[in-house]
């Protein structure tokens, strides 16, 4: 997407992080800044479902599989962003 | 820290729930009147929120069944059925079932919810296999997954396209692919394109296993699910079902034609480790699906009454998550207001399911009506007056006009 650049994680990293805030906004209730530290259930209060269904989302745009298994594992909107960078770079 | 800190958020809404007016999870049902009739704070209440779609937890054969048995063979079986848990009438209904659906081989186990946790766990190596979960299935075959620790996959509900290409982007080393449908879903009553799934799991090596136990004894032409009405008894790999629905009983079963089935009774902890239904249970459960071969008037009053009250809440203009089903659910944009109309709902007699999400399959909070063929004309007959009076009362509850 971003070639082979030395800034290219980082600006694909950007880009999964914003594709992801896009995807989370309209369940941003109260309205709370969305930075990588931002915990999706705890602070947002997205409920389980919904991050899955999100994630789905993801899948379709990256062509990508993520398991259930690894979602559960994240927390925050950083740790989920990482997961897909994990899984795009073994794709 | 406690414990308990996590529950704080749950109990809060509940409590919440219980201040509004009645609950829907606290219902008691204080005197069982018949099939479709339950007293509930101390009135006389039209049941529409049970699974009693074939209406035989009254069926005198099938009472009959279940007092001899518990004459002849006690109250218990006291163990698995891997141990001393397995007696005739537990051969009896694997073979009975084997034979209802023209699968081989069927084994039984203590519930429907074991029944998937032991398919999809007794089943999977998580070192070397993946699974392949519709979006809306059930909590039972998540949990399945769950215990089987293997890598779980998601795709789009009703979708065999989503599920396409999911299994194509499986890396290639992964030996076993376990692909879990339902037949009819529980929460909007709509029907999995089976046929489809047949194909795409078997254009990509992938068994299938589909979950029957909404639509077991009550689609087809002789009952045996979507799947038959679908025209793929014979194709798919793994089908299972439960007693607690149409068969009015508790415990549940997974039957297929793989003859290596049968090592499920070895490699499924939930068949090893829980007690297995007791012999009372197990004859009832056994003259009710006689009963399904014997009565088909039973599935066809059942579609008769899902037609009509179907017919009778869309003309009402109610918001409804699906065409003509036995489960016929109202779509409300709020959970307030899903609970309200809940309770004018049991205020006016009559009881049905409440669900929010995350527990329904999209942003909506809904109210579900179980269609059982016991409904009576005059149990119809309060249904629609009281879902005409919540219409009218409820408009976020109808579709725009």
């Amino acid at each position: 997407m971003t070639g082979s650049t030395p800034s290219g994680i980082q600006e694909d990293d950007d880009l999964v992080f914003r594709r992801i805030c896009g995807l989370l906004e309209p369940l941003n209730e109260k309205g709370v800044k969305l930075t990588r530290d931002v915990d999706l259930v705890a602070d947002l209060e997205i409920d389980s479902v919904s991050v899955l269904d999100i994630v789905m989302d993801i899948e379709d745009y990256y062509d990508i599989s993520i398991p259930v298994n690894t979602i559960s594992e994240t927390k925050t909107i950083g740790q989920l962003v990482d997961a897909i960078h994990a899984i795009k770079g073994q794709g | 820290m406690s414990l308990f800190d996590k529950f704080e958020k749950t109990a809060a809404l509940y409590n919440g729930l219980s201040e509004m007016g009645k609950n829907p999870f606290t219902v008691v049902m204080e005197e069982v009147l018949g099939p479709t009739r339950a007293k509930i704070k101390g009135r006389e209440t039209v049941l529409a929120g049970t699974h009693n779609y074939l209406g035989q937890t009254f069926e005198p054969k099938a009472i009959a069944a279940a007092k001899e048995a518990l004459d002849r063979e006690g109250t218990g079986t006291t163990g698995s059925r891997f141990a001393n848990g397995t007696f005739s009438g537990h051969r009896r209904i694997e073979r009975d079932l084997a034979d209802f659906l023209g699968l081989r081989h069927c084994v039984v186990f203590s519930t429907g919810y074991v029944a998937n946790l032991g398919a999809i766990a007794g089943l999977i190596d998580p070192a070397e296999d993946v699974v392949l979960v519709d979006a809306d299935c059930h909590a039972c075959i998540y949990d399945g997954c769950s215990l089987s620790g293997a890598e779980t996959i998601r795709f789009r509900h009703n979708d065999p396209e989503s599920l396409d290409k999911r299994l194509a982007r499986l890396d290639p080393k992964i030996k076993g692919k376990l692909v879990c449908i339902e037949g009819m879903y529980s929460m909007y009553g709509d029907v999995a394109p089976v046929k489809e799934f047949v194909e795409v799991a078997h254009r990509h090596g992938a068994y299938l296993l589909v979950d029957e136990a909404h639509s077991f004894g009550v689609y087809g032409k002789t009952g045996k699910g979507v799947c038959e009405a679908d025209g793929v008894m014979d194709q798919i790999d793994f089908y299972s079902g439960t007693f607690s629905k149409a068969l009015a009983s508790i415990g549940g079963f997974v039957a297929s034609n793989h003859p290596q089935a049968e090592y499920l009774r070895f490699s499924s902890r939930p068949y090893k480790f829980t007690a297995s239904s007791s012999p009372s249970t197990i004859a009832s459960a056994t003259a009710a699906l006689a009963n399904i071969k014997e009565t088909p008037a039973l599935r066809e009053k059942l579609w008769a009454n899902a037609h009509r009250l179907h017919a009778a809440l869309t003309q009402f203009g109610l918001k409804l998550a699906s065409g003509p089903a036995p489960v016929i659910s109202v779509l409300f944009p709020t959970r307030e207001d899903a609970f309200a109309a809940w309770n004018f709902l049991l205020d006016a007699g009559v009881y049905v399911n409440m669900a929010i999400p995350p527990g329904t399959p999209g942003k909506e909070s809904l109210l579900r009506l179980a269609v059982s063929s016991a409904h009576t004309n005059d149990d119809i007959d309060r249904l629609v007056a009281a879902y005409g009076a919540m219409a009218d009362a409820f408009p976020s509850a109808k579709t725009p006009a």
